[in-house]
């Protein structure tokens, strides 16, 4: 691990996340946006399924079938499906799809993982953040603690499980690697910077 | 006449250093109570450590020293937290140092279990540059081969976007609110010991 002398000093890294809020409450884009992706996922599956039960009952009954979203059995099957989604990724990961691609985990409200009756109690409480205008996603503007209705329902909160300090070592990291172990493509962007950060808990 | 000064300087202070029974000087020595009168920071700062370093035959000194009789007796905790580390690094040349030091023999004269028993090696490590420990040396490289490359490149950016988004809307909301807005509430009661870690 010594100084590698005689090697150009690699240009320094702009300014980047230097703290982790890993553990701190996620914010409401960061939220909002692993939803939409969940939604995305649960429908693209649901889309690619309804279809594939078109093209099988089609061969089977010999007649074209066409089931679609304006079926009653279709919703309800929907809906299942995103209950089915929510409660089997929250209570065995504390995460859903898109809450992983965005670095977010769904914890009790003392910092523990979750049960899988809590993700049930959770999933169920959903709609009803809805439901109200969507007013029970207010707190997690105005919240101390960041909780949506369905979190405070549910004894949970959702946190940033996604260690920023980490991901400023593998960019810096990327830079310094020499020769072809280093990557083929270029390096995406650095992590920007993030003013107004707290100092680091650890 | 200069020059002949230095060489019988070097002659005296080598004969000196080969008369002296070191074990029995350092344990006359209350070395806790040295260390804690001395700016250890101004004396490195004035020295020119490469200069004396390459001047002192390290091997015949180090294979002299009880090592183990003297990081028993010394606080070790207490000099460390009094040096600014990185910067006696960056002036030490330690790879002609090392080079010069033949560490094996020096190891195997170490009770290494017994002097990291007595280090808050924790403590230690969050005083080093990581990042440019990582930029500037091999360990960058072992890092990368170990990542999984551009994919979670990507994904960092995104979640470092969307975090500061997160972060815009909450100083936007807290400025509409006339509250001061001092950076994401948490965590938990139960990570608030190891969060970040």
């Amino acid at each position: 691990m010594t100084a590698r002398a005689g090697e150009a000093t690699p240009a320094r890294a702009p300014a980047a996340a230097q703290e982790s809020l890993q553990g701190h409450y996620a914010g409401f884009a960061s939220r909002f946006l692993a939803f939409a992706v969940d939604v995305v996922v649960i429908t693209v599956v649901a889309i690619l399924v309804l279809a594939a039960i078109n093209f099988v009952a089609s061969i089977l009954t010999g007649r074209s079938s066409n089931f679609n979203r304006s079926d009653t059995w279709v919703v309800i099957a929907y809906l299942a499906w995103g209950f089915i989604y929510f409660v089997q990724g929250w209570g065995l990961n504390g995460r859903t799809v898109g809450m992983a691609l965005f670095g977010l985990q769904v914890l009790t409200d003392e910092g523990g993982d979750i049960s899988g009756w809590r993700a049930v109690g959770r999933t169920l409480a959903l709609p009803l953040s809805f439901l109200i205008l969507c007013l029970g996603f207010l707190g997690i503007l105005l919240g101390d603690r960041r909780r949506a209705l369905h979190d405070v329902i549910a004894g949970t909160v959702v946190v940033y499980a996604w260690d920023a300090r980490a991901a400023r070592l593998r960019y810096l990291a990327q830079g310094s690697s020499p020769g072809p172990s280093a990557p083929s493509a270029p390096v995406p962007a650095p992590p920007p910077a993030l003013p107004g950060s707290p100092s680091s808990p650890g | 006449m200069e020059a002949r000064a230095q060489v019988i300087a070097e002659r005296v202070l080598t004969l000196v250093v080969n008369s002296l029974d070191l074990n029995a000087i350092i344990a006359r020595i209350d070395l806790n109570a040295v260390l804690s009168r001395v700016d250890i920071e101004e004396p490195i700062d004035r020295i020119q450590i490469n200069e004396v370093l390459a001047r002192v035959d390290l091997n015949s000194l180090l294979a002299r020293v009880d090592l183990n009789a003297v990081v028993e007796r010394v606080d070790v905790e207490e000099p460390i937290d009094r040096i600014q580390i990185n910067e006696v690094l960056d002036r030490i040349d330690l790879n002609g140092l090392l080079d010069r030091v033949d560490l094996n023999q020096v190891i195997a004269k170490v009770d290494m279990d017994a002097v990291l028993d007595r280090v808050d090696i924790n403590a230690l490590a969050q005083r080093l540059d990581v990042e440019a420990l990582v930029e500037h040396t091999d360990l960058g490289a072992v890092i990368a081969r170990s990542s999984s490359g551009i994919a979670s490149g990507l994904f960092d950016v995104i979640r470092n976007r969307t975090i500061a988004l997160d972060e815009a809307l909450a100083r936007g909301v807290a400025r509409l609110r006339r509250r001061p807005y001092t950076g994401p509430p948490g965590p938990p009661l139960a990570l608030q010991d190891g969060a970040g870690s």
